[in-house]
């Protein structure tokens, strides 16, 4: 039973002659890890936008659960808060208790290894620490499916590093549906089970990956690598 | 990272000492070279005259609040919307280029009629002050990054939690630099607001208001020297304290509601 499914789904931006999205159609099921990659401009964005609801579609029907949280590329965090506060902005929305705000915020920023700094202001956090209070304030509201928006395109590669393995121990321990936009596509290989590669506003084509984790050392991580990299420079 | 205004004590020392001295330096200056006034002394005590500029100033903060209370909801009726940018943007452009002080007269009738004419100044320094306030505003609004947007709306915030969450502190830097251009254009204006018998058909100087400005227009009319002096230094002295009590520590504070 797919948790997501797009369905001939296509979205044209007002004021714009050519469509954001033409005729898209997949499906994500529940647990899946799920990365959309392409060149800029493809579209992948605005397919993380609608389902996370902040884009209706022009044309097409989407299936998709209601408890959405999304981590955005420069961490989207507000600078008036600390780090505890923007962790724990989607909770209290929600109305819960100052005590469940304070037992799963701090939860989450330690899974985040972010508890030392739950004092802090945004301007005090490297990209990579504002790139986990993110995600630690997605978390925090139990979303069904995580989306997450480019999380590493702003940082270095040993950061980058550590937040790979960070993602792949919370989507093992929660089971959550992750999907993720990457123009990187050894990031892709390394961190979902399905690729999907979106050229000119639809997806060209999906490459399920069956490596085992850590996949970077894996014999076979770069034929995948390469594998996509043909279709995505064809 | 360096700020745009002075911060450590003795950066602030500097300004409230040295722009005071620069003022009545020029003043001196010109004074000596050009004594437009007679030498005469004051004919109002400097007691009297700080206590006329403390009369100005709760006018000035009365009208100040005033145009906050008008600009903030203006500013987000504009950006709220495309479509009200495109109509309400041109009027506000149209009306903040009225000179305040041309309404200044049907303003005054108007109050008089009401006996009130302490209302009369502070309409018109209201009036002088919102659109400092609301254009710096909507620039603000508008300075709000997408993603942050994005991730309010993702993350519920709708409707009062909104505009409390996330407008009302993301707009707080602008609010601030809006409000330093707006007392200031209100300082210029209480000249003219505080002499109302100028603009009232058989009017007397009893229907002036108390305040640093009537006392200006006054001394400068009756060539009282010393008492244009003391009404230029009390507000000098007045502007460069709040300036270093409040917009220096209200321009610190908005840092922290910067967006990178």
């Amino acid at each position: 039973m797919p948790v997501i499914e797009f369905r001939n789904i296509a979205k044209l931006y007002p004021g714009e002659t050519r469509p954001a999205l033409k005729d898209v159609s997949f499906s994500i099921a529940q647990g899946e890890f799920v990365c959309i990659i392409g060149p800029s401009g493809c579209g992948k964005t605005t397919v993380l936008k609608l389902i996370a609801g902040l884009e209706e579609p022009t044309a097409g029907e989407i299936k998709k659960p209601q408890k959405v949280a999304m981590s955005f590329q420069l961490g989207a965090l507000f600078p008036w808060l600390t780090v505890f506060e923007n962790a724990a902005l989607g909770l209290r929305q929600k109305g819960a208790s100052e005590s469940e705000v304070g037992r799963v915020v701090e939860r989450n920023l330690r899974a985040m290894n972010m508890h030392a700094y739950q004092s802090k202001y945004p301007s005090d956090l490297s990209g990579g620490q504002r790139q986990r209070v993110g995600i630690a304030r997605a978390l925090a509201v139990d979303p069904e499916v995580l989306l997450l928006d480019e999380p590493f395109s702003a940082l270095d590669p040993k950061t980058t590093a550590e937040l790979h393995d960070d993602i792949i121990a919370i989507w093992r321990a929660t089971k959550k549906t992750i999907v993720m936009v990457s123009h990187v596509i050894e990031e892709a290989v390394s961190l979902a089970d399905r690729v999907i590669l979106m050229q000119s506003g639809t997806v060209d084509s999906v490459f399920p990956i069956e490596l085992s984790y850590p996949r970077r050392e894996s014999e076979n991580f770069h034929r995948d690598v390469m594998r996509i990299r043909r279709e995505f420079f064809r | 990272m360096a700020l745009p205004y002075p911060v450590s004590l003795r950066e602030r020392i500097y300004a409230i000492v040295l722009g005071p001295l620069i003022i009545v330096a020029i003043m001196g200056l010109a004074f000596y070279f050009y004594p437009i006034l007679e030498p005469t002394g004051p004919s109002v005590p400097l007691g009297d005259i700080f206590v006329a500029a403390l009369y100005t100033m709760f006018r000035l903060t009365v009208a100040y609040c005033c145009a906050v209370v008008a600009a903030v909801p203006l500013a987000i009726l504009v950006t709220h919307k495309a479509a009200f940018e495109k109509v309400l943007l041109p009027v506000f452009d149209i009306l903040q280029s009225v000179p305040t002080l041309a309404l200044f007269p049907v303003i005054i009738m108007l109050f008089v009629r009401f006996g009130n004419l302490n209302g009369a100044a502070i309409f018109i320094l209201s009036l002088s002050m919102v659109w400092n306030i609301v254009f710096t505003l909507v620039g603000g609004l508008k300075l709000i990054p997408r993603d942050i947007v994005d991730a309010a709306r993702v993350f519920g915030l709708r409707g009062w939690s909104y505009l409390q969450r996330l407008v009302l502190p993301a707009i707080v830097p602008q609010l601030v630099t809006g409000s330093i251009l707006a007392v200031a254009q209100g300082w210029n204006i209480t000249i003219v607001a505080e002499v109302l018998h100028t603009y009232i058909p058989g009017g007397t100087s009893a229907q002036d208001l108390f305040g640093v400005g009537s006392i200006l227009v006054s001394a400068a009319a009756n060539a009282q020297q010393g008492t244009f002096l003391g009404a230029v230094f009390a507000m000098v002295v007045i502007i460069g304290v709040f300036n270093f009590f409040v917009w220096q520590k209200l321009l610190h504070f908005a840092q922290r509601f910067r967006f990178d």
